[in-house]
C-alpha cells in the first residue's frame, strides 16, 4: 500500500483532468459516429476538392467511414491528448520546482530517478485511461449506427494515439527538467507540437514540403490509417523509442543538477535557450 | 571518537557569480541542539540543502551521520528529517494525507501514536486542507512531518518562524525531548534570542563563512548594548570616542548610535554632562554582535563595514 506513493499521488492529482479529457473524447467520438449517416448522404452529390482532402491529413478518402473518422476525429484528437501530456509533463518536475514543493519530497528517502519514473508512469497510465474513456464513445454508438467500421479497428486506432501522446509528454518532461521553469517548458513543447502538426498537414497537399513531413511525429502517427492497415509498428516503435530517449535525457539532467527552490527559476529567454543547447550538446 | 552528526570540510558553492559558501568547515557532535546563526543570505539554507543532496557543492566534502552527503544520500535521508525554510506543501492535500505521503517513504518508521501526540501538543487539526491552513499552522505541519518518524538528525531551517511564543515554547520542548532520546537537532536562525533559548552550541555564519563556533553560554556573556542617544545640541565630535569597549557606529549632529561591550556605565558617565533628549537601548542584532566581537580590530573593521553589509 505504501509503495509507489508518488505514482498514486500523481494519478490522484490528475483524476479530474483525466475524467475531463476522457469525457471530451467520448463526446467527440459519439458525435462523429452519430453524424456519419447524414454526412454520407450529403456527400453523394458533392465533389471534394483534392487539396482540402489532403489537408485533412490522411490518404484515406473522406467519403469512406475510415476517412471520415480519420479527418474528423483521429487527425486532431491527439492535439487534446498533447495538451494533457504537456500539462502533466511540465508539471512533473518544473511545476513542482516552481511551486517549491519538490524540496521536501526530495529530502525523503526517495531517489530522483524513482520520483521521475513514478511520475512518468502515472502519466502513461493517465493517457491510456483518457483514450480508453474516449473509446467508450465509439463503443456505445458504432453498434447502433449504420457505419461500416469495426469496433476492433477503432480500438486499434485509439490505442495508436498513445505513442505520439507519450512522445510529447516525455519531451515536456525533459524540457521541464532542463529549464526548471514551467512556462518556458510548456511554450517549447507546444511550439514543437504546433509546428509538427502543421508541417504534416500542409505536406499532404504541398509537394515541396514532402521531405519535411518525415521530420514530423504526426506523419508517423498516421491519424486514421490504423483503421484500415492496423498499427504501423515501425512508426509506433519510432515514437516510443524517441519517448524512451527523452525519459533517459530527463533522468540524466534531473539526477545531476541542483534542485532549485521556488523563485530561483526566473531566467531570461536567451538564458533558457542557452540551457537547452548546452544540455542537448552534453547529453 | 564518536561519529559526528554533521561534518563539513571546505564546502564551497556558487550560484553563477554569487559565492554563497566560501569554504565552510563545521563539525557538529551528536546528541545536542546546535544553532546555525546568521543573517539572511549568509548561506544557511544552502548549507542545509547540501546536507540533503538537493544541491551539490562545488568543492569540499559533507558527511551526515557518517555517510557521504552526495554518494550515500539515501542513507542520510533515511535517518534525517528536513524542515525547509520556504515551506511549501501540496495545497490540495489534507494535512493527514500529506503526513501519510511523508510516512510512505519510511514505512518501517511509522508511528501513528507519536504523530497523533505531536498534532495534539501543537494543537493542529490535520483534517483540514493545507491551503486552508494559516502560515503558523502550515509551519506546525512542517514540524510534525519532520519529527514524527523520530529521525536521528533533524535539519530545521528557521523552525519557529511564523509561530507564536507559546507554540515556540512547545517546539523547543519537543526538540529537547528529541535530544534527550539521543538524537541531534541542527537548526538555522537569524534571530539571536531563538538560538540562545534553544541551543547549547552555535555556529555563526556570515557571507558564506563560519566566523565563530561558540558555546551559547559564552555568547550570552558577550552581551552588547546598542544605544541611540539624542542630545539637545550636537555634542563635541570627540565625545565617546576612545572609551574602552565603546564604538560609535553612527553620528549625525545631535544623534549618536553607540555599541557598548562592557556595560553601559562608561557611556552614561560620559554623556551626563550634556543635555540628553532621548536615550534608547535595543536588543543587539546579530550584526551588532558580529561588529562588536567577530570582525577583527576596530580600525580595519570600520573600513570593511560598508561593503560587508552590502554583500550580506
Amino acid at each position: 500500500m505504501l509503495r509507489y506513493s508518488i505514482l498514486r499521488k500523481t494519478l490522484r492529482d490528475q483524476r479530474w483532468q483525466i475524467a475531463g479529457f476522457g469525457l471530451s473524447l467520448t463526446a467527440m467520438a459519439a458525435m462523429t459516429v452519430g453524424i456519419w449517416p447524414s454526412y454520407r448522404d450529403m456527400l453523394q452529390n458533392f465533389d471534394i476538392p483534392s487539396a482540402f482532402q489532403a489537408f485533412l491529413g490522411t490518404d484515406l478518402s473522406i467519403a469512406t467511414p475510415a476517412g471520415f473518422l480519420s479527418a474528423e476525429f483521429f487527425s486532431w484528437i491527439p492535439i487534446l491528448l498533447i495538451v494533457y501530456a504537456v500539462i502533466a509533463g511540465t508539471g512533473a518536475i518544473a511545476g513542482e520546482e516552481s511551486n517549491g514543493t519538490l524540496d521536501l519530497v526530495l529530502a525523503q528517502p526517495v531517489t530522483r530517478r524513482s520520483l521521475l519514473l513514478q511520475k512518468a508512469a502515472a502519466t502513461a497510465i493517465g493517457s491510456a485511461a483518457i483514450v480508453a474513456i474516449g473509446f467508450l464513445g465509439f463503443a456505445v454508438t458504432i453498434p447502433f449506427v449504420d457505419i461500416a467500421v469495426s469496433l476492433g479497428d477503432t480500438a486499434v486506432a485509439c490505442a495508436n494515439m498513445l505513442p505520439i501522446t507519450l512522445l510529447f509528454f516525455t519531451l515536456s518532461l525533459w524540457l521541464g527538467a532542463v529549464l526548471p521553469n514551467r512556462a518556458a517548458a510548456s511554450a517549447g513543447a507546444v511550439g514543437v507540437a504546433t509546428a509538427a502538426y502543421f508541417v504534416n498537414s500542409l505536406a499532404n497537399g504541398v509537394q515541396s514540403l514532402r521531405n519535411l513531413q518525415y521530420a514530423s511525429p504526426f506523419y508517423y502517427y498516421g491519424a486514421g490509417l490504423p483503421l484500415i492497415h492496423g498499427i504501423n509498428w515501425w512508426h509506433a516503435g519510432l515514437l516510443l523509442g524517441l519517448s524512451a530517449l527523452f525519459v533517459v535525457l530527463a533522468l540524466r539532467t534531473f539526477t545531476q543538477r541542483d534542485v532549485s527552490t521556488g523563485g530561483a527559476t526566473d531566467l531570461d529567454m536567451a538564458g533558457l535557450l542557452r540551457r537547452i543547447v548546452a544540455h542537448g550538446a552534453s547529453s | 571518537m564518536t561519529v559526528p552528526a554533521i561534518e563539513l570540510r571546505g564546502v564551497e558553492k556558487s550560484y553563477g557569480r554569487t559565492r554563497a559558501l566560501r569554504g565552510i568547515d563545521l563539525r557538529v557532535e551528536p546528541g545536542q541542539i546546535f544553532g546555525f546563526l546568521g543573517p539572511n543570505g549568509a548561506g544557511k539554507t544552502t548549507t542545509l540543502r547540501i546536507l540533503l543532496d538537493l544541491i551539490r557543492p562545488d568543492a569540499g566534502s559533507a558527511s551526515v551521520l557518517g555517510f557521504d552527503a552526495q554518494r550515500q544520500s539515501m542513507d542520510v535521508r533515511r535517518r534525517a528529517a528536513y524542515l525547509p525554510g520556504e515551506l511549501r506543501m501540496y495545497d490540495t492535500m489534507r494535512g493527514a494525507e500529506f503526513l501519510d505521503l511523508i510516512d510512505s517513504f519510511r514505512p518501517e518508521r511509522r508511528d501513528p501514536r507519536y504523530r497523533a501526540e505531536l498534532l495534539e501538543r501543537l494543537g493542529l487539526d490535520a483534517t483540514k486542507h493545507i491551503r486552508a491552513l494559516s502560515k503558523g499552522n502550515k509551519q506546525k505541519l512542517g514540524i510534525v512531518q519532520a519529527l514524527m518518524h523520530r529521525p536521528e538528525l533533524l535539519l530545521l531551517d528557521e523552525p519557529t518562524s511564523g509561530l507564536d511564543p507559546l507554540v515556540q515554547e512547545t517546539v523547543s520542548q519537543l526538540l529537547e525531548d528529541a535530544v534527550r532520546d539521543g538524537r541531534t537537532v541542527f537548526f538555522s536562525s537569524h534571530v539571536l534570542p531563538e538560538v540562545e533559548r534553544l541551543s547549547q552550541s552555535v555556529a555563526i555564519v556570515r557571507a558564506g563563512e563560519i566566523v565563530a563556533v561558540e558555546e551559547v553560554a559564552r555568547l550570552k556573556s558577550r552581551s552588547v548594548h546598542v544605544m541611540e542617544i539624542t542630545f539637545r545640541q550636537s555634542p563635541p565630535a570627540a565625545l565617546l570616542e576612545g572609551l574602552p569597549g565603546v564604538r560609535v557606529t553612527h553620528r549625525d549632529g545631535p544623534l549618536i548610535h553607540v555599541q557598548a561591550r562592557d556595560g553601559v556605565d562608561a557611556v552614561i558617565k560620559a554623556i551626563a554632562r550634556y543635555e540628553v533628549v532621548d536615550l534608547r537601548t535595543e536588543q543587539p542584532s546579530i550584526e551588532d554582535i558580529f561588529l562588536a566581537y567577530y570582525s577583527g580590530d576596530a580600525k580595519g573593521d570600520r573600513e570593511r563595514e560598508e561593503p560587508r553589509r552590502a554583500a550580506v
